[in-house]
């Protein structure tokens, strides 16, 4: 028992008989670690943000609907003014509150955008005003003028496409006129011949998202304003979206909200059930991180076995030396095996200070990918340019606890090139 | 006087302690290896999703008439009101040794209606036996059967739209338009055949008909196309054959030529924002490569304390010195990568051949355009990224050798003999 | 899905063949005879009932076409059947309700045409369908005022300005509205958009007494920017307060 102790009080003052050689190697192997934690960090959350950017122009990372919608996209399907208010009172419940980034209540329909000089089929989304800006894209895509705000008349935000295509600038007038929403089973106040609906709007922003689809198409007003127009009670929208603050909880917030809303006529999906072209599309992706990891993982892993190894080589000769001192072969193992592993507990702790540190730098003001490219960006980049890194407690300490793996099971090879040392042959000086 | 014979005294060096030689060279070779693999397999990836994206409709270039796109309006076809001479356009274009397949088209918008159920629809004209070359949708027929040419009133629409309107395979329809003349063209079609693309917008909104059968419905001459659409052999070479093609064809009527990362500027976005990953990526594994390396360099040098102490003090200069450490580097960090290329050959084929197997790694699958293809993920050449990834390694490993090697020239010549 | 590929150049307007249908008293408290005068030009064409015979012209870019055409029109329905060219005879389009049923005689088929659609540009002329079924209500959405009472044209005008009230829901910047001093019947309307630009123009000419009114037969709607293109509707014949029976507008008889 005493020897072991002495083993490794001698294996801990090993190390710091060399001291810059010690910490070379401690920086070395601690660098491998930082960079696998910022190169995971960097990879998941550039994945993340796809998927990000993927649903913010659209549902959500989870949407609530009238059952239904998803299949047939008739406007007429909406959510009951009760579920709605259901639905926002769960979400400020102490458990989903830290799970959501944004809840946007929406109402969907077609309508005719007119101004003097043209007029365009469009899509609207009758939003608030205060709450959009947490899930979608739009606003902060505006190139002109303000977003929306509850004023009057109701300003209206269009594509950068569309008010090229009516010729209109901010401030200019243009008439929306939609038909009146027929709910199926709910009686409508039809007035003679159930005409169409027309109301004012005031431009108050054009937004460009590089999408043409969106550009082109896609009107937002107040949420009240649309509901006015289109003659839908107050309180009902046609859906509920929703931004997490992980992806990865989409699933367990979708289940939570079916429990919550059983008995309803309502669909709770998840990204991948209402953006299917978008779960395909990324399951490249994933793949891609999964082998980037590994790859990643191969070269730590090799650049560990590379240090470990030069560190022992170039002691044989006092390993010769405490040999020929009287130290048994198994002894000397556990001396460089000790020595290994305080080296390794050293490496990791500057490891993870250092890449803790980027990472978290990472994290907060992410990394501008645009000096990257050299060839240069399209005009209207789709995506945010910029990479925010995103690294779990689970990544960190599987992360920690693969390196601290490879570099014992690696130190096990000069453990033996040790305890085997040939002693004429280290005791040779040159 | 020494210069001559340096290299020859550096690749000596090197093997007069062939292990640590070897180590080392092992990691910077497999470092580039490692490289390969993923520039390899990032060219793969890129091909796939712009392939995904372009494959089903769109395809990889499309040529209008200057002024067509986005509008499209019925009225712009490709050589004005009189047309042109599409065979000989089709046939001009083909030329090209890059061009795979060319295919007319017509575009339109209407009212498809039946059983008093109506909804608004875009209007695809095709040639049968043209368009499966440069598109996909062919090969998604759920129902029934693909257009042919023996049925040129046959039409065949998506799944969302045959479900919302209630029709299925040998429905009749009617499709209502407004024609090139201001007057109201219709007509009767039968439908032969539903796809499933798993696009939303295409699966409720297109229709797919002969393109002919679609030039009658709008009162279009047939010398009167809206585009030509365009499959390359090389799908990444889109920009730069669309600019050639541009040029070529601006000689005979005026056109505009688009490759797709203009059709679809998200894609673009998209791979582009992927390059840039890569290139964070790269940059890290140099500074991994670093690490190995220079430790490597500093051990070696300490351990040559002596060797080189001695040489200095038979009369090498100290920046002798580092042009030899320097050297050494320069001769381990060739033969690294000469070795690191010749191991990726052998994987890199394997890779562009077969693919790596995705199921049983990460149970994801690919899928083109929405339907499943399969498991496997083809690399792809991409020399341009080879060579900068051996650049980049080479001038890593010389970089790291700069620290030890001015450390070498400072060592006191006196001192460093006595060292053991 | 859009329906963009049908705005050629449509614009909905809001006189033309809207003044085939009835449009009520407004509350606005303008002059009495400039808001009487107004109205009574607004009324112009409605009536409980009326049927038209008239031939629409549609020249621009692309060429020249002339259709005939048979309005009947009761309260809210109306029907409209194309008797020339050749091609389009038997084109039958019915508005009864809120939805609107087009007759092929090509295809053989009735079709249903969704909202949207009946609000671009018709059969490629400067009106749309949405005219033959929208209401004017100018003297409930615009202010009135008298902006200039002399001679144009060796002709004694009078000309109004209206300008829209703040909510109305009217694309306009303006409208000026010029009236025949004599017989108070329109002789020339402008649209103008909200920099004061002129978009749009119709004129009013060849007064013909029809059905115990004086009627412009024959009217043009020009846009301002697009030179040659524009569309002439020439009234052969119009009846008011005809009797038409209800059975006309039923859907089964459309062909």
């Amino acid at each position: 028992m005493t020897s072991v102790l002495l083993l490794v009080k001698i294996s801990w003052r090993n190390l710091w008989r060399n001291p810059r050689g010690t910490l070379l190697t401690a920086l070395a192997l601690g660098l491998g670690l930082a960079l696998l934690l910022i190169s995971l960090g960097l990879l998941d959350g550039g994945h993340e943000q796809t998927i990000a950017d993927g649903v913010r122009f659209g549902p959500g990372h989870v949407v609530i609907q009238a059952k239904g919608y998803q299949d047939s996209g008739s406007d007429e399907l909406l959510l009951p003014a009760q579920v709605v208010s259901r639905i926002e009172e769960f979400l400020q419940t102490a458990v989903m509150k830290p799970v959501v980034r944004g809840v946007s209540p929406r109402l969907l329909a077609t309508g005719l955008l007119s101004s003097s000089a043209n007029s365009a089929g469009v899509r609207i989304m009758g939003v608030i005003p205060q709450d959009e800006p947490a899930v979608s894209f739009i606003p902060q895509r505006i190139v002109e003028g303000t977003y929306l705000s509850n004023g009057n008349p109701p300003g209206v935000v269009i594509g950068a496409e569309l008010a090229s295509n009516l010729e209109v600038k901010i401030g200019s007038r243009v008439v929306l006129m939609t038909q009146a929403l027929r709910q199926p089973g709910i009686e409508t106040k039809s007035r003679a011949g159930e005409e169409m609906q027309s109301t004012l709007l005031r431009v108050s922003g054009i937004f460009q998202t590089g999408l043409e689809a969106i550009d082109a198409n896609i009107i937002q007003l107040p949420l009240s304003a649309a509901q006015t127009l289109l003659g839908v009670p107050g309180g009902q929208v046609t859906q509920v979206a929703l931004l997490l603050q992980q992806e990865g909880d989409s699933p367990l917030v979708a289940r939570a909200l079916r429990k919550q809303l059983t008995g309803s006529p309502v669909e709770v999906l998840t990204w991948r059930e209402s953006i299917p072209m978008l779960a395909q599309i990324l399951g490249l992706d994933h793949a891609f991180n999964y082998i980037m990891n590994g790859v990643i993982l191969a070269m730590v892993g090799l650049g560990i076995l590379n240090t470990i190894l030069m560190r022992v080589l170039e002691r044989r000769y006092e390993f010769g030396v405490c040999k020929a001192l009287g130290l048994r072969p198994r002894q000397l193992a556990v001396m460089v095996i000790g020595e290994s592993l305080a080296l390794t507990a050293i490496s990791l702790a500057l490891g993870l200070a250092l890449g803790l540190s980027v990472e978290h730098y990472f994290a907060n003001s992410g990394l501008d990918l645009r000096w990257v490219f050299r060839t240069g960006l399209p005009a209207a980049l789709v995506f945010d340019p910029i990479l925010y890194s995103r690294l779990s407690l689970n990544r960190i300490v599987w992360s920690v606890g693969i390196v601290f793996m490879m570099a014992t099971i690696i130190s096990f090879y000069p453990a033996l090139k040790a305890a085997r040392t040939e002693l004429p042959d280290a005791l040779k000086v040159l | 006087m020494m210069s001559g014979r340096l290299p020859h005294l550096a690749w000596r060096n090197l093997w007069r302690n062939p292990r640590r030689t070897l180590i080392t060279m092992a990691a910077i070779a497999f470092g580039y290896t490692m490289l390969l693999f993923v520039a390899c397999l990032m060219a793969g990836l890129r091909w796939q999703m712009i392939e995904n994206g372009t494959c089903l409709v769109m395809s990889q270039i499309q040529v209008h008439a200057p002024g067509y796109y986005p509008n499209r309006s019925i009225q712009k076809t490709l050589g004005g009101r009189q047309g042109t001479d599409v065979s000989a356009m089709l046939a001009a274009i083909t030329a090209d040794r890059r061009v795979y397949a060319v295919a007319p088209r017509v575009y339109g918008y209407g009212l498809l209606s039946a059983a008093h159920r109506s909804a608004g629809v875009e209007l695809m004209g095709v040639v049968p036996d043209r368009e499966p070359r440069i598109t996909i949708l062919n090969g998604q027929i759920a129902k029934g059967n693909y257009l042919t040419a023996r049925m040129p009133k046959g039409v065949v629409i998506g799944d969302k739209l045959a479900s919302t309107i209630g029709i299925e395979v040998s429905s009749e329809i009617v499709l209502l338009t407004q024609a090139a003349d201001g007057s109201m063209g219709n007509d009767v079609y039968t439908v032969v055949g539903i796809f499933h693309s798993g696009l939303d917008a295409v699966d409720r909104g297109l229709v797919l008909m002969s393109l002919s059968s679609l030039q009658e419905l709008l009162h279009l001459a047939p010398a009167r196309i809206h585009e030509v659409g365009i499959k390359l052999n090389d799908i990444t070479a889109a920009t730069a054959v669309a600019a050639g093609l541009q040029g070529q064809l601006d000689k005979t009527l005026p056109v505009r030529v688009m490759a797709w990362p203009e059709l679809a500027p998200e894609l673009a976005s998209y791979v582009q924002f992927n390059r840039g990953i890569t290139f964070v990526l790269f940059f890290i594994f140099f500074l991994l490569a670093v690490i190995g390396v220079m430790n490597t360099m500093l051990m070696a040098v300490f351990e040559r304390t002596r060797e080189l102490g001695m040489l200095m003090a038979l009369g090498m200069r100290p920046i002798q010195v580092i042009v030899l450490i320097l050297t050494e580097a320069a001769g381990l960090g060739v033969a690294s990568l000469v070795v690191g290329g010749a191991l990726s050959v052998p994987l890199l084929w394997y890779l562009q051949v077969h693919g790596l197997d995705l199921g049983g790694a990460t149970g994801e699958v690919i899928s083109l355009a929405g339907v499943v293809v399969g498991h496997l993920w083809y690399g792809r050449q991409d020399f341009p990224a080879y060579s900068e990834a051996a650049l980049g390694l080479a001038a890593t490993t010389l970089v790291s050798a700069l620290y030890p090697a001015w450390r070498a020239a400072h060592f006191r010549p006196t001192e460093a003999i006595r060292q053991v | 899905m859009t329906f963009m590929c049908w705005q050629e150049r449509s614009v909905a307007m809001f006189l033309g063949l809207a003044l085939l249908s009835v449009a009520p008293m407004s509350h606005a408290a303008d002059d009495q005879h400039t808001r009487e005068t107004v109205e009574r030009v607004a009324r112009l064409f409605s009536s409980k009932s009326s049927i038209a015979t008239l031939k629409m012209q549609i020249s621009n870019e692309d060429g020249q076409r002339t259709l005939s055409m048979k309005i009947w029109s009761l309260g809210e329905k109306i029907l409209v059947r194309i008797t020339s060219p050749q091609d389009e005879a038997g084109t039958a389009i019915l508005k009864a309700g809120s939805d609107i049923w087009y007759y092929l005689p090509k295809s053989n088929r009735t079709v249903k045409v969704p909202a949207s659609m009946a609000m671009t540009s018709w059969m490629g002329s400067d009106f749309t369908i949405d005219d033959l079924v929208k209401e004017t209500f100018l003297t409930r959405d615009y202010s009135i005022s008298t902006f200039f009472e002399g001679k144009r044209g060796g002709v004694a005008v009078e000309e109004y300005t209206l300008t829209p009230k703040p909510e109305a829901a009217v694309v306009w910047g303006k409208i000026i509205l010029q009236i025949r001093q004599a017989d108070a019947v329109p002789t020339w309307q402008g649209f103008y958009d909200e920099d004061g630009q002129l978009v749009r123009e119709l004129t009013f000419s060849e007064y013909k007494p029809m059905s115990g009114r004086l009627i412009p037969t024959r009217l043009v709607m020009r846009a301002a920017d697009k030179a040659g293109a524009q569309t002439t509707i020439e009234y052969e014949d119009v009846a008011f307060d005809v009797p038409i029976s209800v059975g006309t507008f039923s859907l089964p008889d459309l062909k």
